[in-house]
């Protein structure tokens, strides 16, 4: 272990003053080429540059991705979030500069890209948005000006390593635990000690 | 698990806040619709939710510790892969959870220097050695398996951006959780020197893991906001039982022995006995199980555990080393580092 590991470090004096926050940017991951791009999470960042990489670093990382989407929180603009799925209501045109917009399937659900509006402000993109794509399925709309948001797509900068990025991965131990559990314990005690597993990401 | 201190002054009581938009509220998390940021809500609730969010990342951060020590220690490439991945893996659930907290209204440099001056806290179970490898087993084990088991139920919880991020927490800790349990197989399966120092690290861990989940809950705690609120779902009382019920009877077809034991200062066990109440009460199904000792549970939250002084004091270490970096990131300008 190292020597500052080892150690207890004696501190003295106050805390050197503290940095402000770097602003906030928002990511979407596209797990596979034609799907559509959903939350993933946000990160302090402070340009544009450093955001993409460390959206490459730390939510490229966490699954196979292909590419990943990234705007600046401020340029984010939230409809309202309904109860119930919004109805499409009757705002269409498609005059404007080019908005892409997100929808929330449900509450505590995942943003994901279903596609852009033409828009002459914020209001209107929303509205257009709820229009267009809404259908019943959604409860909220996010706005976003195309120009603002930046896509990586692996190509410039690394998203997924190039190695055997399985061990990262439950599954790769699922089946030598089942193994080595049944070789002391029968099938149906198992069974019921992996009721506690989160299954759904085996 | 709410930590109310890290809280910075009161929030008004549900009393003082609008009655008909506090009855909404409370309608809606009573009809399981889970609130959203640009949702109205009462003081109380953001600053519980805050308080959760943030003692939830000071938890991971410093969690990352102790299984940091043991990476260029791995017995194998496999193992030091799945334990550097694991490490990574805690430290962005930090990062997500800070962001969490960040949109409740504190910022993550506050955040920071509030758990290095030791105004907010972390989990407990982190204030312990961990002297083997076995003990990094037994983390990965026990704690991601009580940690699981506490997690689901707050991905069932109600504040949206929450759930949202442990949803995606819970994906990792499956796979912390299957490395953990592979160790314990794999040591529990090995020689006798191996097997021996697994039971020593579980007769650390046991206890340890039993006071993960907080001691035993108010009365009336379904009444009180954070579960009338839905910001914890399940008494911790209720998430003990259901750990030892699945935990208990692994241990035992491990060949794990279940012991009370007594403690020095330093975490070392001195002392152990069969824990004699341990069995299962075929009337209600349940394991029955001897308490952990409560009083080290209060005497290691106020800072005097094992490791409080350690933790902290690496961890401010490490702030106050990056604190040139964060400078030149965040203004552009020129830094250099501190001598070491």
């Amino acid at each position: 272990m190292s020597k500052i590991r080892e150690q207890l470090i004696q501190h003295e004096g106050q805390l050197p003053p503290g940095t402000p926050d770097t602003d906030h940017w928002i990511v979407y991951t596209q797990k596979k080429t034609e799907a559509p791009f959903k939350w993933a999470g946000s990160l302090n960042a402070p340009d544009t540059e450093l955001a993409v990489q460390f959206a490459g670093e730390h939510y490229g990382l966490d699954e196979v991705c292909t590419s990943i989407l990234t705007h600046h929180g401020s340029f984010a603009h939230d409809g309202p979030c309904g109860i119930e799925p919004l109805q499409p209501g009757d705002a269409v045109g498609d005059d404007g500069s080019s908005w892409c917009a997100f929808g929330l399937p449900r509450r505590g659900g995942n943003l994901t890209l279903v596609g852009t509006v033409n828009a002459p402000d914020v209001d209107t993109a929303i509205a257009r948005a709820t229009c267009q794509y809404a259908n019943g399925k959604f409860v909220q709309f996010r706005v976003v000006p195309e120009e603002k948001i930046v896509i990586s797509d692996g190509k410039g900068s690394l998203i997924w390593r190039l190695h055997d990025m399985t061990y990262k991965f439950a599954r790769g131990y699922s089946k030598d635990v089942r193994e080595k559990w049944t070789r002391i314990r029968d099938e149906e005690k198992y069974e019921d000690y992996r009721k506690e597993d989160i299954h759904k990401h085996f | 698990m709410i930590n109310a201190s890290n809280s910075a002054k009161p929030a008004p009581t549900p009393s003082q806040e609008d009655p008909e938009l506090l009855a909404q509220f409370e309608q809606r998390i009573s009809d399981g619709i889970l609130i959203e940021p640009g949702d109205w809500m009462p003081e109380a609730y953001r600053m519980g939710m805050l308080a959760m969010a943030e003692h939830h990342a000071n938890s991971e951060i410093i969690g990352a510790l102790p299984e940091g020590e043991w990476i260029t220690r791995a017995p194998s490439l496999r193992r030091k892969l799945a334990l550097t991945a694991k490490v990574q893996d805690e430290v962005g659930h930090g990062q997500m959870l800070y962001r969490v907290s960040q949109e409740l209204g504190k910022s993550r440099d506050d955040m920071l220097r509030d758990l290095v001056t030791g105004k907010t806290k972390y989990h407990n179970c982190f204030n312990y050695p961990a002297p083997t490898w076995a003990d990094i087993a037994m983390i990965q084990w026990l704690i991601d398996g009580a940690a699981i088991m506490n997690q689901k139920t707050l991905a069932d919880g109600a504040y949206g951006p929450y759930v949202r991020t442990m949803n995606r927490i819970n994906m990792e800790e499956a796979f912390h959780f299957k490395s953990g349990e592979d160790m314990v197989l794999t040591l529990m399966s090995g020689t006798k020197s191996q097997k021996k120092m697994t039971q020593a690290a579980f007769d650390r861990w046991w206890p340890v893991t039993l006071m993960f989940f907080g001691p035993a809950d108010k009365p009336n705690a379904e009444s009180r906001p954070p579960m009338r609120w839905r910001m914890k779902i399940e008494k911790n009382d209720s998430l003990r039982q259901r750990f030892v019920n699945r935990f208990a009877p692994a241990a035992q077809d491990l060949g794990l022995k279940i012991n009370i034991v007594t403690k020095d200062d330093q975490g070392n066990v001195t002392s152990t006995t069969p824990d004699e109440a341990i069995m299962l009460d075929e009337e209600s199904g349940n394991w029955t199980f001897t308490q952990p000792d409560w009083d080290e549970f209060w005497r290691v939250i106020r800072g005097n555990g094992p490791c409080n002084d350690h933790r902290l004091s690496l961890r401010r270490f490490s702030y106050e080393q990056g604190g040139w970096v964060r400078k030149a990131v965040g203004s552009g300008t020129i830094s250099t580092p501190p001598a070491a």
